[in-house]
């Protein structure tokens, strides 16, 4: 018994088979995690060695390169850059996508041990750290405090950083921008020389009284008790009494030399969100955690946590990265449903009957919702890729189920019972059911071999697709027999309702029927001006595509509402210029965008050393760091792009500022951003390479079509280097580290003790008054005690001079390199800034020695185009021989793959028309149409062979096939089309990423479609004729080879007989 | 011998028991074509569909009622076609 047979005998079991997958499909949709993009792989790892003391270059020479030699023979390895700068190397290994990559750290850690020996003494040992996404903070909250400000750090951290890092999936939860309070102790300078006191002495003897100690045991009568001296102090102001020396032996009190301030630290980030000073909190999930789910924990801890909170404290969402992904997938889920409602129109208009529109709608969703067990099996997610799959999915899960039905209805219009028609009708098409599916997984299955970061994408899209088709067409072979025998039957009347709507259509129908047969016919007739009219479209296309000029990007532009800015002043701007000119940006964004903003943050300052997160972002008094968010992308009327670009006009227009990088979207190095343009310029020369680096910065500035043109180097930052005389230090009786230790104590201040409250502990920080530290000459008026217990000044010893930090050095795969980047204006594409480079590099005069290369988003759509342009080849191939295989015909194929072209040149005009870019996704579209307009011409050639071997003639059985088969491709084309209108004409959140793929497959399809009409008959007949031709030829010749061998039958005989004779 | 489109099969069998014709001996799948009309069945790429031939042996007093039913099957479905022949048996075993 086959399986359709099986099936339609045992509908029981079938329908409850398919509920049941549709149960668990269900059941696995309401685990599935929901993501933005597939779970992408970690390729990055960091190995970082720290050398204190080395300036960059020595950093260089004797760490960078050593790491760097050792590491560049490890396998998978794509680019090796490094940083070397004052006191640490920083190495990164960047591979290739898809490999293990604790595989590659254990190969890593190995080379390193190789190269341990040879790394400088004092340098420390190599750091290995992997990067992964996990990094970036998935929520950031802001705070904003009034009489709170002062307590904010303890407030948050015990209120709203504890519970928070207690939920599940919660990695870090880290406070920015409020100081952490800190016992400061000031110095007078002029008093601490009169008593002859020296910062280390007091903090020496505050630690000394600050402590508890424990006496030992003392038994009294039959109790053993311990003895304690508590010492700590339980208030700072109780210091004040210390003891700190003597004089002239009368006891010097701590509160005669110094101030006791219970304050904040000096230097820290300050916070503002919509103007209001608070703080933020940065909560970064557990690596393999889910986003969305995280997020939607904290939210709903939120409003609890608020409650514990003093009134003045006000919790608020600055960035939430779950809220694009939701809103992005929810419009997807939009599109999908209305591609569903779409595909149901069409097969009701072309069927005509509501049973089978019921069978169609019914079967749809199965297969769809099959593929969730897939994504719930192999750990997927529910992303933009797996659901944009679906949506392409749909056109052609229709498709097997239609033919199905098509051949059932067919026999039971013959008179068959649904049973029996059901069965047989089934029969009849499973084989080429079977074959069409094949060549939609030769076209889907290849995707799954892609590497690199586009393999990321399409290799979840490929096995889903595969899933999707294979359930499907088992569904098309048992599922939709048993439904068409259970539910279909010979319509004997149709209702009246029903014939006042549906005769308009069917008679339209009829009558596209017959002007497309006239067309056909004339055609047929005509067929080397049809072909030779076709391959002039194909010209025509490639030449507007030359003329119009096709731009091309990497990936499209994603608005998810996210800015982040880094406004940079001059290197040694003090903090307070920074914060009144974020101030004065702010209003001017806030009175701009009104009601499109969301939430407006800045950070200024020094972050302290105990930040991590801050200590892995830059920071300094001269930076501000934004963090903008606007309202999802749908609710206001202005791109993300186009308030980037305004945003840099008006940082331009601001003369304080000495650099100003806007990134869109908020991160670096994610897909999506503005377009980029990246040129690398290699060389030794520090100077030339930066010389040459800035004059191609300041001509990109120059371009009409640039926003912001930055070169990677930094700027020499200031220092003040005090250089010790060591004749003289021995002279006094110093040595040098010691007194470099006292001039950190007296400025950075000493830390001997910690001041302990409920449980937390602060530090108590010794140092000079504020005031007495703040020019050079203060510097020089430093004390340093000697053993002699004399006081020198630093003046006395060394000099003071002011000098600068050479920047970092840079390398990419073992050669110097500074980078230049280019962000293009809205609306530009990659390729003209890419275009627009390379002219530039040309005109600039280049040192000896300097290479400039294209790097960035374009070497990675390079690679991508080769990828795809591979596979694409690979599919061609694949799917010729699957067609050579069903038809058992080298010319049939051959046919069809040529009819591909004119997809191409639908592809080409679509672009233009709309103007939008190439980018993986109108390719991967262009794609996934080689398996779509070859199913068209399979159906065409398939039937009009049919009827030649049902005996008729040539041109009659392209006419009859064509017309016969001019609804079912007209419908499965035009649900792949509908089912992609959404796709390409939705204004969702994130819309912008799929609108290429929609806009390609439709113009794509559309021309092929139509070409593949009128094209496909015709090249069947030149090339049937030239069959039947050959065929008569060949048949002329037989038969007057024949006749000749008739005649002289005899005499060819002996001929032979003679000619074996003389042989002997 | 009743010749007819697998489709029919279930209806021929109910003529078959109606008629109280118990024996038969069914070929399942046999090929060919009428005489002057309908469709060849060849279960080819061409003519995909196929016939099934029944055998059977019945008294002469059932067959006019057999032929009838048969016939009655043909007219309701002509497109599938149905035919029937009958002929003498020489002898059994």
């Amino acid at each position: 018994m086959s399986l359709y047979e099986g099936a339609v005998r045992r509908p029981i079991m079938t329908s409850l088979v398919f509920l049941a997958i549709v149960i668990l499909g269900l059941f696995s949709l309401s685990r599935l995690p929901i993501d933005l993009y597939p779970d992408i792989d970690t390729n990055t790892i960091m190995v970082m060695t720290y050398y204190n003391g080395a300036s960059s270059e020595d950093i260089e020479n004797n760490v960078t390169r050593p790491i760097e030699n050792v590491l560049n023979s490890v396998e998978h390895l794509k680019h090796l850059t490094s940083n070397s700068k004052e006191g640490v190397s920083v190495v990164t290994l960047e591979f290739e996508f898809g490999h293990d990559i604790d595989a590659l750290t254990n190969d890593v850690r190995d080379k390193l041990d190789m190269v341990s020996n040879a790394l400088p003494n004092e340098a420390q040992t190599p750091i290995l750290f992997k990067f992964s996404t996990d990094m970036i903070p998935i929520l950031l909250l802001s705070a904003q405090a009034e009489e709170s400000q002062k307590a904010l750090y303890k407030i948050l951290d015990d209120n709203v950083a504890n519970p928070l890092a207690r939920i599940d999936g919660v990695g870090s939860v880290s406070i920015v921008g409020a100081p952490e309070r800190e016992i400061n102790i000031y110095l007078n300078p002029q008093k601490m020389e009169a008593y002859g006191l020296s910062a280390a002495q007091i903090s020496a003897a505050i630690a000394a009284e600050n402590r508890n100690i424990t006496g030992g045991n003392v038994d009294i009568g039959s109790n053993t008790f311990s003895v304690r001296i508590e010492g700590e102090f339980n208030d700072p102001q109780q210091m004040q009494n210390v003891i700190v020396g003597s004089r002239n032996g009368i006891n010097v009190y701590l509160k005669d030399v110094a101030r006791i301030v219970d304050d904040v630290q000096e230097r820290a980030q300050k916070s503002f969100t919509n103007g209001k000073q608070g703080a933020m909190v940065i909560i970064q999930k557990q690596s393999g955690a889910n986003s969305v789910a995280i997020s939607n924990a904290v939210k709903k801890q939120l409003p609890s946590i608020q409650k514990n909170l003093p009134s003045d404290v006000k919790l608020g969402v600055i960035v939430e990265t779950s809220e694009n992904i939701l809103n992005t997938i929810n419009t997807l889920t939009e599109t999908i449903l209305y591609a569903m409602l779409f595909v149901v129109i069409v097969v009701f208009v072309f069927l005509g009957r509501w049973r089978a529109t019921v069978i169609i709608s019914i079967t749809i969703p199965m297969s769809l919702i099959a593929s969730f067990i897939y994504l719930y099996a192999t750990g997927g997610s529910l992303n933009m890729i797996s659901l944009s799959c679906l949506s392409i999915a749909i056109g052609s899960v229709v498709d097997d189920a239609i033919v199905v039905l098509e051949n059932v209805t067919t026999h039971i219009e013959r008179g068959s019972d649904p049973k029996q028609a059901a069965i047989h009708g089934t029969n009849e098409v499973a084989i080429s059911v079977i074959a069409s599916t094949l060549t939609m997984i030769c076209v889907f299955f290849p995707l799954t071999m892609v590497t690199g970061m586009s393999g990321v994408l399409f290799k979840q899209l490929g096995w889903m697709m595969c899933v999707i088709m294979t359930v499907s067409t088992t569904s098309a072979l048992s599922f939709t027999p048993m439904l068409c025998s259970q539910m279909l039957k010979l319509q004997k009347k149709q209702s009246k309702a029903f014939k006042v709507f549906y005769t308009p259509i069917s008679k339209a129908l009829a009558k596209l029927d017959d002007w497309y047969t006239a067309r056909i016919n004339w055609a047929v007739r005509h067929r080397i001006t049809v072909i030779i009219g076709s391959f002039m479209i194909f010209v025509l296309s490639l030449v507007v595509a030359k003329l119009v000029g096709i731009k091309s990007e990497y990936f499209p532009a994603n608005d998810n509402g996210r800015i982040g800015a880094t406004l940079e002043l001059p290197i040694g701007t003090r903090v307070e210029k920074a914060e009144e000119i974020a101030e004065k940006m702010t209003s001017m964004w806030k009175e701009r965008y009104g009601n499109n903003l969301r939430v407006i943050n800045y950070r200024v300052g020094q972050a302290g050393d105990s930040n991590t997160f801050a200590s892995m972002n830059s920071n300094g008094d001269y930076l501000i760091s934004f963090n903008i968010t606007l309202v999802p992308s749908n609710e206001r009327k202005i791109g993300l792009a186009q308030v980037c670009d305004e945003m840099r006009e008006d940082c331009k227009k601001v003369p304080e500022l000495a650099k100003y990088r806007i990134l869109m979207g908020g991160q670096q190095g994610g897909m999506g951003g503005q377009n980029t343009a990246t040129f690398e310029v290699y060389g030794y020369d520090m100077e030339a390479t930066y010389e040459y680096a800035a004059a191609l910065r300041d001509s990109f500035r120059n371009s009409p079509i640039i926003t912001e043109a930055l070169v990677s180097r930094s700027d020499y930052e200031p220092e003040l280097v005090v250089n010790f005389d060591r004749d003289k230090l021995a002279i006094y009786g110093l040595g040098l580290s010691d007194a470099a230790g006292h001039i950190r104590n007296l400025i950075n201040g000493s830390l001997m003790s910690y001041y302990r409250e409920d449980g937390e502990e602060y530090d108590i920080r010794v140092r000079f008054e504020p005031t007495a530290r703040q020019s050079i000459i203060d510097l020089e008026n430093l004390l340093i005690p000697n053993n002699q217990g004399a006081n020198i000044r630093v003046g006395d010893v060394a000099t003071i001079e002011e000098s600068s930090i050479p920047p970092t050095i840079e390398r990419k795969d073992r050669q110097r390199i500074v980078t230049v980047t280019a962000v293009l204006k809205d609306g530009y594409a990659l390729s003209e800034g890419v275009d627009l480079g390379n002219q530039l590099t040309e005109k600039i005069d280049r040192p000896n020695g300097v290479t400039v290369q294209v790097a960035g988003s374009y070497e990675d759509q390079q690679d991508a185009n080769r990828d795809l342009g591979t596979l694409g080849i690979l599919i061609i191939v694949l799917v010729f021989i699957v067609m050579a295989a069903q038809f058992e015909s080298l010319t049939y194929p051959f046919i069809i793959i040529l009819s591909i072209i004119f997809a191409l040149s639908g592809i080409i005009f679509a672009l233009c028309l709309t103007g939008t870019s190439v980018n993986i996704m109108s390719m991967l579209g262009g794609i996934m149409l080689i398996g779509i307009v070859v199913k068209n011409g399979i159906v065409l050639i398939d039937y009009t062979q049919l009827m030649r071997e049902r005996g008729m003639g040539l041109i009659r059985s392209a006419v009859v096939a064509a017309r016969s088969r001019l609804r079912p491709i007209l419908m499965t084309s035009l649900t792949t089309i509908l089912g992609m209108v959404p796709l390409a004409a939705g204004h969702g959140v994130g819309s912008e990423m799929w609108r290429p793929l929609g806009i390609s497959i439709i113009g794509g399809l559309t021309v092929s479609t139509i070409m593949t009409l009128v094209y496909v008959p015709s090249m069947f007949c030149i090339f049937g004729a030239n069959g039947v031709k050959l065929k008569r030829r060949k048949m002329r010749k037989q038969r007057e080879l024949q006749a000749y061998w008739n005649e002289h039958k005899q005499e060819e005989m002996l001929n032979a007989q003679a000619f074996s004779e003389n042989k002997k | 011998m009743i010749s007819f489109d697998q489709a029919s099969y279930e209806k021929v069998l109910a003529a078959l028991d109606r008629t109280n014709c118990r024996g038969f001996t069914l070929f399942p799948l046999t090929s060919g074509r009428g005489s002057n009309t309908g469709e060849p069945h060849f279960g080819s790429h061409a003519w995909p569909s196929t016939c099934s031939t029944i055998i059977t042996i019945v008294e002469d007093e059932k067959v006019d009622r057999l032929l009838e039913r048969l016939h009655d099957i043909d007219k309701e479905s002509e497109m599938l076609g149905l035919r029937a022949f009958v002929w003498n048996v020489e002898k059994t075993i």
